[in-house]
């Protein structure tokens, strides 16, 4: 997953696939989108090609399918519908280049992923795309890669400071077993559990409105938001009195839309917020360079990056 | 006419076609576009097909069997733009190879399945053994595609050497490229003799598809085998609305089934309100759409003649408020009824109601009066006291000890049922509004 366009998404998707021990997993590839294009749609600078070795599945549409690069066995045409035609499955059979252009929506690809399963596939990669953050939510994928960079922003300052707060929506606590179960089918309002642990219905239709009905709650321990958290919805909150000891949980952590302060006005030793799913984010790539043309220490940024958010960070064409 | 405009017919078509499970879109789509059959000979062909099938569904043994044939179904695409293309002598890629491999696949193993099932000369699927001659050679009969190493041995070579560096080879590959753009071509032009004849196959198995889904619904639905009456006369026992019966049966609530006969005379049913007449009507115009496009019919038994034309007029029609007045739209939709050629059953529910009582009376009974010597069935429901010039009258036997009796029974002219008021008094309406209304009939007397 990028957090930009240009930030590396695909270099680093082309490091990991070159790196993988294709004799023993079968790997699966696509992408969310377009991706794998020999020039950026919008910048038109140079972009890497998606390139796979001899052995790998890939899902990509009907006209990509017949611009690839590769020999390809055909296995199955889907009824996944994109702009470019269906999506269409294949294994490739010589090392190529292809163009990714998988399903469009999140549901389409996890109905993807469920069909690939009866190719016994071990490992699942999937291409991201800009503003697609939603696909790395763990009702999608098990762990991802973040890959920032001078695309997000120039300042290594500002760069390092945005990038840590998103790594730490991404490793937000998980919450107790008990609000899991509790919580895990319930997909709409905005629900509170007071002292005696009993249940209210906030009869709130999104957190984008802050009319909540707090009727009959003293005092309350657990605030689940089912869909998008809001700064205003927590600004809100944060006055309150009721809401002093609060954990607000959220799905995960792409349901978060808050700014870092909002984040950091609320949460302080009584309050806090959690997720009911939790992606495992295994590690942080930066693209050093930005289509407007600004080159960032890549040594220096690395390093800022990685002591603040205690992760390694890989320049994937330094090293 | 086509299935695909009559489908939103107020006589419930929709409920019929959307209940029906076709497990291919080509099926669905062809079944559409087919158009209602108005001789004798192909609608006794059709059901004679059909009964095979219908044999087949429904002994349990074959359960198995059908579900397999039911999965393959699953695969059957429209491919008849790429068939199309290749007739064209254009030169197919690999999606559009893949697709007429798996095409002649699929006609092999449903081939197969229908010899099991002793139906392989009930609907004959061609043998497309040679397309799969062509798209496999190496006899895998697995339903993948590419350009197999076997076609060419250079080809082979070339890719085992791009597979034995793991980085892309621009030049090698290009040689590939064009090596494969030449075999597609040499396959293109051994396929296109056979394009014809894969058209034939996907249709056959479309068939299949239908006849197979009308056979379960058949079964599902209770409906019948119509036989075609040899005199002008359509007769039916126990008859009934799909569509309104599993509306009931889901309230727990049991559906009474009527049975009716008319001919070429005109048929009038008077009765209460709420008798189901419209009902009636209502299905007697699906019987006849579900007749003509050889569907099961939902009756205990069924003898029905064949019509060019069906007009069903019925109350809740939407079309009758196209920027007309209800009594506008109304009387030209009739009007197309008498300007109608002969041989159509025409269902017409309370004709000219919009409008008073003394003037529609006449209007009904001119109606009658005018059509009964055509050749076409004409059934009218009316509430008022028409002239019936001798012409079969039925009613519904309404209210008995409460209890709605919608048995059609045979009545005479001038027996205008008068239970509007004991109806409405049964649906809880205010009562001093119905005891007013009743101090109105006597003082009228």
């Amino acid at each position: 997953m990028g957090l930009e366009k240009n930030t590396g998404k695909t270099e680093c998707f082309n490091y990991v696939m070159q790196r993988l021990p294709l004799a023993e997993k079968r790997v699966a590839v696509s992408s969310i989108g377009i991706d794998g294009e020999t020039t950026d749609q919008v910048t038109r600078t140079a972009k890497p090609e998606i390139f796979l070795r001899e052995g790998v599945y890939f899902g990509t549409s009907e006209k990509h399918y017949l611009t690839k690069r590769l020999s390809a066995e055909l296995l199955e045409i889907t009824n996944e519908n994109t702009s470019l035609g269906n999506i269409v499955i294949g294994k490739s059979l010589t090392p190529g280049k292809i163009l990714l252009s998988g399903p469009s929506s999140t549901n389409g690809l996890r109905r993807w992923m469920d069909d690939m399963k009866k190719y016994n596939i071990d490992l699942t990669i999937i291409d991201g795309a800009l503003s697609r953050m939603s696909l790395a939510s763990p009702a999608v994928s098990e762990s991802m890669i973040l890959a920032t960079g001078a695309a997000y922003s120039a300042n290594i300052n500002t760069l390092v400071q945005k990038t840590a707060f998103v790594v730490q929506m991404i490793n937000l606590e998980l919450t107790s077993q008990e609000n899991r179960h509790l919580f895990n089918d319930v997909t709409i309002g905005v629900w509170a559990v007071d002292e005696d642990d009993s249940l209210h219905d906030l009869k709130v239709a999104s957190s984008l409105s802050v009319n909540i009905n707090t009727d009959g709650i003293k005092k309350c321990r657990t605030l689940y938001v089912s869909g998008a958290l809001t700064d205003g919805f927590v600004n809100h909150v944060r006055q309150n009195k009721i809401f002093n000891e609060t954990e607000i949980v959220v799905r995960d952590f792409t349901k978060i839309f808050l700014t870092p302060m909002t984040y950091n006005t609320f949460v302080n030793g009584r309050r806090k917020i959690t997720v009911l799913q939790k992606s495992k984010l295994i590690a942080v790539c930066v693209n050093p360079t930005s289509p407007n043309g600004i080159v960032l220490d890549s040594e220096k940024l690395c390093n800022t990056l990685s002591e603040a958010i205690k992760l390694p960070v890989y320049d994937l064409k330094r090293n | 006419m086509q299935l695909r405009k009559l489908i939103d017919s107020p006589c419930g078509l929709r409920f019929m076609i959307d209940n029906l499970c076709t497990h291919s879109g080509y099926s669905r789509k062809l079944l559409l576009e087919s158009s209602m059959m108005h001789d004798r000979l192909s609608i006794e062909k059709s059901y004679e097909v059909m009964r095979k099938f219908y044999h087949v569904v429904d002994n349990e043994d074959n359960k198995n069997k059908i579900q397999t044939l039911q999965f393959k179904l699953c695969k059957l695409k429209d491919i008849n733009h790429t068939l199309s293309r290749l007739a064209t002598s254009v030169i197919l890629d690999d999606i559009e190879l893949f697709e007429v491999k798996n095409l002649a696949l699929l006609s092999a193993d449903v081939k197969l399945i229908l010899e099991e099932l002793n139906l392989n000369e009930i609907i004959v699927i061609t043998s497309l053994e040679d397309v799969v001659k062509i798209l496999d050679p190496d006899g895998l009969r697995i339903a993948t595609f590419y350009i197999y190493d076997s076609y060419s041995e250079r080809l082979a070579s070339l890719r085992k050497k791009l597979k034995s560096k793991d980085f892309y080879q621009e030049t090698i590959y290009n040689e590939v490229a064009a090596l494969e753009d030449e075999i597609r071509n040499e396959l293109s032009k051994r396929l296109k003799p056979y394009s014809d004849s894969m058209i034939v196959a996907m249709n056959a198995l479309a068939d299949v598809d239908l006849n197979l889904a009308k056979s379960l619904q058949m079964k599902e639905m209770g409906l019948c085998f119509p036989t075609l009456s040899s005199e002008d006369k359509s007769s039916y026992k126990g008859i009934f609305h799909p569509e309104v019966k599993n509306i009931l049966e889901k309230e727990n609530k049991e559906y009474q089934k009527v049975d009716i006969d008319f001919g070429l005379k005109p048929l009038i049913i008077m009765g209460a309100n709420m008798g189901g007449k419209t009902i009636v009507l209502k299905t007697l115009a699906l019987c006849q759409y579900l007749l003509q496009f050889g569907f099961g019919v939902p009756a205990d038994s069924a003898e029905m003649m064949i019509y060019d034309e069906v007009f069903c007029l019925t109350t809740d029609d939407q079309s009758i408020n196209k920027g007309l007045s209800s009594f506008a739209a109304e009387m030209k939709n009739i009007d197309a009824v008498i300007k109608s050629s002969d041989c159509v059953l025409a269902l017409i529910d309370e004709p000219a109601r919009t409008t008073n009582p003394t003037e529609g009376t006449a209007l009904v009974s001119a109606l009658v009066k005018m059509l009964q010597d055509r050749a076409m069935s004409l059934i009218i429901v009316t509430h008022y006291n028409i002239k019936t010039y001798n012409n079969k009258c039925l009613r519904v036997k309404g209210l008995i000890d409460g209890k709605m009796n919608y048995e059609l029974v045979e009545t005479h002219e001038g027996e205008v049922p008068h239970e509007a008021l004991n109806i409405a008094e049964s649906l809880g309406i205010d009562s001093r509004w119905i005891e007013l209304a009743k101090k109105e009939m006597e003082e009228g007397r």
